[in-house]
């Protein structure tokens, strides 16, 4: 009982001197904040030194100095972003951000990580840690090599698609795509040299880029045993839309994997592939519910040529393809479009 | 032969006062686990979303796509606010499905009328067997909007439907007068990120009684001053912050509240979707996930992120709050019973051997054991078995280390969140925290009990959910 009391006590104690320090903590946190940005708005908009705001800003609590240097951050691109970076270096911020990316702890890794890619600041230091134990290290690293696109750390990039923490692997395969085109020919190379999972994450980045550059990859892992793969490479070459990828799309609409034949007929209506209507048509009379649905709003997108398919299918038959038509007649423009 | 009965009594009222304190120590220390174990997994959060930019995920083609189901039975008084704050909601790909399920009253006249519907024509594969779609509408003003007006079926039904319409890769099942963050959707998504195993997340729902409510958001968090309202704010915390987060840890999670959950879509429609003839729908499915993927193979992490990502509204009548409580116990029975096999079979792993027993001896049996103490506690004293020294120590150890459990928990959502900052707040926070067992543990162990009977009897009825609504329609019209 005495024990209880003494809990009890002891949470009351607790729960209350937290409150309290947590409302005089704000109020000086609110007041640093406010003093430090302005000392920071100066310093940047300027460009001069100013002994007594660095000093300043030097003599911050840490995690006011971060938040401040994050927000302002966000902010800047270009000269003003590079000021700010000088002036956390005379801070020592970004020294101290270094340091915590080499710290034993893995959580103290992260919160350097965070800083150095806030602050977008170049440092091999950050690179390391694409290779480090902890997949959220891994992940923060790959967000912060979104915007340190060289070849050398796009090539750590592609190997991390093989990365088997799924946090780490979309951070990495958002990073690609933040990089935009550059990554497009080691992508092209990568996919030409790898297969399986990592091959199936590549495709899915090379599908948002979308350049002939990555056809013949394309068309190499539309032949692959694994049916995922199969289906993001249909996707791509739907993406790309010339016609060696329509000449593939067909065939692939006689693919076992279902997912695949909806991913052809998906990317033929996506290029608007009016020569490839008759084949679409035979996907309406497909066992997969996906599959007829999608063969028949790609019929519809074709335009003239699709509708009259549509048309003669409301006579099968076969009771679910003229269904299936009939609901995709039926449908409103904008969401046969959508 | 009187003296024999007498002494026959005695021992097994005593006996039976000491059965239960050792109940109540052994189910106080496994709650002691649990706080242990969420306040090692809070810490871990915390550091892992300390300044982490959730604007790459709100930017990224590679989001996955999610569909918000929200069934909606004569919810004309909230159905417009509780829509627009979903509308407004911080995701790059939504899609929001709400399911009338034959409203009565002017839900769907409400939703035409501000959202600009219009009956459209649509294509969806009916994989689960549901009651007839009467009409279904899609905003002329906002293009993610799909409103389903369908013939009443449950709540269950409902979300099937919403089920079947659905085209993104995870669902959010809630209720349509759920308050979401803002930011809610991105802090659920997270555990679908991290890893590949993930079937369903949860996160901790918040009670929104008492707080400032402005266009669908809740902008000021305050206790409640009413009793009822207030002491639930207390229970939810413990619910979550405890029970819930400290299951994370040890891999046991299987409930999901019914007010906001996410689901992988197509794990839901493999498993057949929601059940209609259950009142515990929601904790059904996720069981049913968890134990098909030990049956099957496939995802079966039940994931529960601690940040509050939504608010909904508790009730503030004992009548009201007493069919809810009836029901979820009800509920609870239900899917246990149902799930039977799962109970201390080591082929479900944690789930049959550690969780299973736990809802079935702690949460489940509970109740029973609660009200067989406190009678025999009062019989003892009458007929005086049992003197005041052992009644006092009896209450005092099975309530006093309960109210030292919450007190810890509510140090943990101040250490972590601190949505309750003034000191009034934490005031009245500690005082519904010691006086909730002065009365209102014991109505709940009444209603529990009821609920338990009538599942014995097989009763499956809802009841009706009464709602004073966060914003009125009224309030709002002549507001704007």
């Amino acid at each position: 009982m005495f024990v209880e009391i003494a809990l009890l006590v002891l949470a009351v104690a607790v729960f209350f001197s937290h409150g309290l320090w947590l409302f005089l903590n704000q109020r000086r946190v609110l007041a640093l904040t406010e003093t430090a940005r302005e000392s920071l708005a100066r310093l940047v908009n300027r460009g001069t030194i100013n002994v007594e705001d660095i000093a300043l800003l030097r003599q911050l609590r840490q995690d006011v100095q971060e938040t401040v240097f994050i927000e302002v951050s966000r902010n800047l691109t270009g000269a003003g972003k590079e000021r700010l970076r000088f002036v956390a270096r005379e801070v020592l911020l970004l020294d101290r951000a270094r340091k915590l990316c080499s710290n034993r702890r893995w959580t103290r890794r992260l919160r350097g990580a965070r800083v150095l890619s806030r602050m977008d600041v170049a440092d091999p230091v950050v690179e390391k840690l694409l290779a480090d134990p902890n997949p959220a290290v891994r992940a923060q690293a790959a967000e912060w090599a979104a915007a340190q696109p060289s070849q050398p750390i796009i090539a750590t990039m592609l190997t991390m698609l093989a990365d088997p923490a799924t946090q780490a692997r979309f951070a990495v395969q958002d990073a690609l795509l933040r990089m935009g085109g550059i990554v497009a020919e080691p992508l092209a190379a990568f996919l030409e040299t790898h297969s399986g999972p990592p091959a199936e994450s590549g495709l899915r980045v090379a599908e948002a880029l979308a350049t002939t550059a990555f056809r013949p990859a394309a068309l190499r892992h539309s032949t692959s045993d694994e049916a995922g793969v199969r289906a993001a490479a249909a996707n791509l070459l739907g993406a790309i839309g010339d016609a060696p990828s329509a000449e593939r799309l067909i065939q692939l609409l006689k693919d076992p994997d279902s997912h695949v034949r909806a991913a052809a007929a998906r990317g033929l209506g996506r290029m608007q592939h009016w020569q490839a209507a008759s084949q679409l048509a035979e996907g309406l009379r497909d066992s997969a519910w996906h599959v007829r649905r999608d063969a028949g709003l790609a019929l519809r997108s074709i335009g003239a040529p699709g509708a009259l398919f549509l048309r003669r299918a409301l006579q099968s038959d076969d009771r679910f393809a003229a269904d299936m038509a009939q609901l995709v007649l039926d449908l409103p423009e904008a969401a046969a479009a959508g | 032969m009187n003296e024999l009965l007498a002494g026959i009594a005695n021992q097994v009222l005593l006996k039976g006062q000491f059965f239960v304190l050792v109940y109540f120590l052994a189910v106080n220390g496994w709650y002691m686990l649990l706080l242990v174990s969420s306040l090692l997994e809070m810490w871990r959060h915390m550091l892992l979303i300390a300044d982490e930019s959730r604007h790459l995920l709100l930017s990224s083609t590679l989001s996955p796509t999610i569909s918000i189901l929200a069934p909606a039975f004569n919810e004309e008084s909230t159905i417009e606010a509780s829509l627009r704050a979903l509308l407004a909601l911080q995701y790059p790909s939504l899609e929001i499905i709400v399911i009338s399920d034959g409203s009565k009253d002017r839900t769907v006249e409400v939703l035409i009328e501000r959202f600009a519907l219009v009956p459209v024509k649509t294509i969806y594969e009916q994989r689960i067997k549901t009651k007839s779609v009467r009409t279904l509408y899609r905003s002329s003003t906002y293009p993610a909007l799909v409103v389903v007006d369908k013939d009443n079926g449950g709540k269950a039904d409902a979300l099937n439907v919403g089920l079947s319409f659905a085209k993104g890769e995870l669902v959010c099942a809630m209720d349509a007068d759920t308050l979401i963050e803002a930011d809610g959707l991105q802090r659920m998504v997270r555990p679908f990120l991290y890893a590949t195993d993930v079937v369903a997340t949860g996160g901790t729902i918040r009670v929104v009684n008492g707080s400032e409510v402005k266009f669908g958001r809740v902008v000021k968090t305050r206790v409640p001053t009413n009793a009822l309202a207030g002491m639930q704010v207390v229970e939810y915390l413990r619910a979550f912050l405890f029970g819930r987060l400290g299951w994370n840890r040890l891999g046991g999670n299987i409930i999901i509240s019914g007010a906001f959950g996410l689901f992988r879509r197509e794990s839901v429609l493999a498993a057949g979707g929601y059940l209609h003839d259950t009142v515990g729908e929601d904790m059904e499915l996720v069981l049913r996930l968890k134990r098909l993927s030990y049956e099957r193979g496939g995802p079966g992490t039940i994931a529960f992120v601690p940040d509050p990502v939504a608010w909904t509204e508790v009730p503030e009548s004992l009548k009201v709050l007493g069919r809810q409580r009836d029901r979820w116990h009800r509920g609870l029975a239900d899917v246990l019973w149902r799930h039977r096999r799962m109970l201390l079979n080591p082929r479900y792993g944690v789930t049959g051997l550690v969780v299973f027993p736990y809802y079935t001896f702690i949460e489940l049996l509970s109740p029973v054991i609660e009200a067989i103490g406190l009678i025999s506690l009062a019989v003892g004293l009458i007929f005086r078995i049992v003197d005041w020294n052992f009644a006092v120590l009896f209450y005092l150890t099975a309530y006093g280390l309960g109210t030292a459990l919450t007190a810890f928990t509510l140090i943990l959502e101040d250490l972590s969140f601190h949505r309750y900052e003034t000191f009034r707040d934490r005031a009245l926070l500690f005082w519904w925290a010691l006086v909730e067992n002065l009365g209102y543990r014991q109505m709940t162990v009444y209603w529990r009990l009821r609920g338990l009977w009538k599942f014995l009897r097989g009763k499956k009825d809802w009841g009706v959910m009464e709602r004073k609504g966060f914003t009125p329609l009224a309030a709002r019209s002549a507001g704007s």
